[in-house]
């Protein structure tokens, strides 16, 4: 009686179960193609001409293909130098804000440190309270940042959040390593250089990549606290030409007007969406191209940190 | 005293370690909280901190400003009908994920749902334009195929916080199952066992195992989201501000923007973001004590 029971428990759980499972995995399907569609989306509107694309209808594929959107992307002087401070803030952003912080994560991670809880409490409170933005602009503008490269580097060295993540993985080191080093007569620095951070590099690139990813898509501090045309970054130059709404707003420089005026057939079929498609996608790609190799460093980053204590 | 010199000599190193981010954080976060005090002075262009001249409270008029409480409806609007959206959300996929016995869907799956944490809140924008403009959008071609009429989404008052919470959905709720996944993995399989002998199906699973397991991480993330709901997020809903939907886009963090850094009222807009400092802080303490009451999963 009882095992019949049982069984017919475990009958109607395999059809539930099937239901579920086909289910399942059909929303799941549905689910990667409503992410990943409108990037891909925003790849075939650009590789389209312009005027063919206002036309509607486009979906899957590009109908009219060229490149020229990308070109004339290139071919514009702004969009190139805002490249260059990109990069240059993704590089130097993250090689100081790995030093800054994995140094005082390591300083962090002695527990025996004395007066640690203290200085770790010092630490701790900006995560729950700030004073806002206002009296941040105003120190920034006190320092003299405001208006320089460094202002995208120098106030981002230190994260607590990404200190935590590094302090939590050199905890989790054998503290014997130290303490045999050190009964060697190594001192503390030179056990940080030469022992700790050979084995760190997982927790290194992790936070390495946060921080790079970060810098790269950050439109907010090149759109308040920058005003020099020179030192605009790619994401802020997209915010700016979000809503620009004619090709005029592009062509500033003469330069590119004359090689505008030597396509012209060409930019005839061009429209301000596709270019600033183009824009965007060449905005956004490099992030797209790396991830499939970095994927497992976030991940990891983020797991290490989320290990509660 | 002694002891004192003496622990400082025996661990020089790692008290200038420590010092690298210390100062970091003075310059950047706890002088600007001593700057709060100018939401109590009369800030101007030249001035210091330390020496604008007091005015007591007139720089809290605000408080009695019909507009101002409108911008904290707007606020608590838009990020409650995010939180109630988003936060569940990851918790939902995870649990789905979990369900998945094939493992190279399972990482395929996660793989793809994780992209749209890299991409940059500007480029959504571009995203959602390209898809919702009246012009040749994607949703407004199929719209007038259907028959209708097309919408200007981006513009309308009514669309404004759906195309943010979802927009915000779509960006981060694959990331946010990372950390319930790992939770999920680290339940004991032998509990899984006991249950399907005691002949628990798949749904009295999740319910009576795998959500409690997870409880303490879903505690956790709540407590550590509160300060969302008053802090919008400039980074987010910026790019989507456009005159046709100031009336319900503006939210304290773009109104504390605009007269501060825009209209140069420093001292008002200190002022306003004390007080949403302050809230944010409340109920960050108020969540965590609720918290140890309840189930005795708080931050501390």
């Amino acid at each position: 009686m009882v095992k019949k029971h049982i069984k017919h428990v475990k009958q109607k759980n395999d059809i539930g179960g099937k239901v579920f499972k086909t289910v399942n995995t059909a929303f799941l399907l549905f689910l990667c193609a409503v992410t990943i569609y409108p990037l891909f989306y925003i790849i075939v509107y650009s590789l389209n001409e312009g005027l063919d694309s206002m036309k509607g209808g486009l979906y899957l594929w590009p109908r009219v293909f060229t490149w020229f959107n990308y070109q004339y992307v290139f071919g514009n002087g702004v969009i190139k130098h805002s490249y260059l401070v990109t990069i240059a803030r993704a590089v130097l952003g993250t090689l100081f804000g790995l030093l800054v912080t994995g140094l005082t994560a390591y300083g962090f991670s002695l527990k025996q440190l004395p007066y640690r809880k203290g200085l770790m409490l010092i630490a701790l409170i900006p995560m729950l309270f700030s004073g806002g933005i206002i009296p941040y602009y105003i120190q920034l503008s006190r320092l003299h940042l405001v208006d320089t490269f460094w202002v995208y580097v120098i106030p981002c060295m230190f994260s607590v959040w990404n200190m935590f993540v590094m302090m939590k993985f050199f905890m989790g080191l054998p503290e014997e390593l130290r303490e045999s080093a050190y009964i060697d007569g190594a001192g503390d620095l030179r056990i940080f250089l030469k022992i700790i951070l050979p084995l760190s590099k997982p927790v290194i690139a992790a936070i390495g990549l946060f921080i790079a990813v970060w810098q790269w898509n950050d439109w907010y501090s090149g759109a308040f606290y920058v005003s020099k045309a020179s030192l605009l970054p790619l994401q802020t130059y997209l915010q700016r030409l979000f809503n620009a709404n004619s090709l005029s707003m592009l062509t500033q420089n003469s330069q590119i007007v004359a090689e505008a005026a030597a396509h012209e057939s060409q930019t005839a079929t061009m429209t301000i969406t596709s270019v600033k498609m183009a824009a965007v996608v060449i905005g956004t790609l490099p992030i797209l191209c790396v991830y499939p190799f970095i994927q497992k460093y976030f991940v990891k980053g983020m797991l290490i940190g989320s290990v509660k204590g | 005293m002694k002891t004192f010199i003496k622990n400082i000599k025996r661990y020089h190193w790692y008290y200038i370690m420590i010092l690298c981010g210390i100062t970091c954080l003075i310059l950047f976060s706890y002088i600007p909280m001593a700057g709060l005090q100018i939401a109590f002075r009369n800030f101007k262009p030249g001035n210091t901190i330390w020496n604008a001249k007091w005015v007591g409270l007139k720089n809290f008029w605000f408080l009695k400003d019909t507009e101002f409480w409108r911008i904290v409806k707007n606020t608590f609007v838009l990020t409650g009908a995010r939180f109630v959206v988003s936060f569940p959300a990851p918790i939902i996929l995870a649990l789905l994920i979990n369900e998945i016995s094939n493992t190279a869907f399972k990482r395929i799956v996660q793989s793809i749902t994780y992209i749209p944490h890299f991409i940059s809140w500007i480029v959504v924008a571009y995203i959602l334009d390209s898809f919702l403009s009246p012009y040749g959008g994607i949703i407004n071609q199929l719209i007038e195929k259907l028959g209708g009429e097309a919408v200007f989404f981006m513009g309308s008052n009514n669309w404004f916080v759906p195309i943010v919470t979802i927009s915000s959905v779509w960006k981060d709720v694959g990331w946010g199952t990372i950390i319930y996944l790992a939770a999920i993995t680290s339940i004991d399989p032998e509990l899984y066992e006991a249950a399907m002998l005691d002949g628990a199906g798949r749904f009295a699973k999740v319910k009576h195992i795998t959500f409690p397991s997870i409880r303490p991480t879903i505690v956790l993330l709540l407590i550590l989201s509160m300060p969302n709901l008053i802090n919008a997020g400039i980074d987010s809903i910026y790019p989507l501000m456009n005159n046709a939907n100031l009336e319900v886009s503006t939210v304290i963090d773009t109104y504390v923007l605009s007269n501060g850094l825009q209209l140069g009222k420093y001292s008002l807009a200190t002022a306003i973001g004390m007080m949403s400092s302050m809230v944010s802080l409340l109920l960050i303490l108020l969540t965590n004590k609720i918290a140890n009451k309840v189930s005795g999963e708080g931050l501390w």
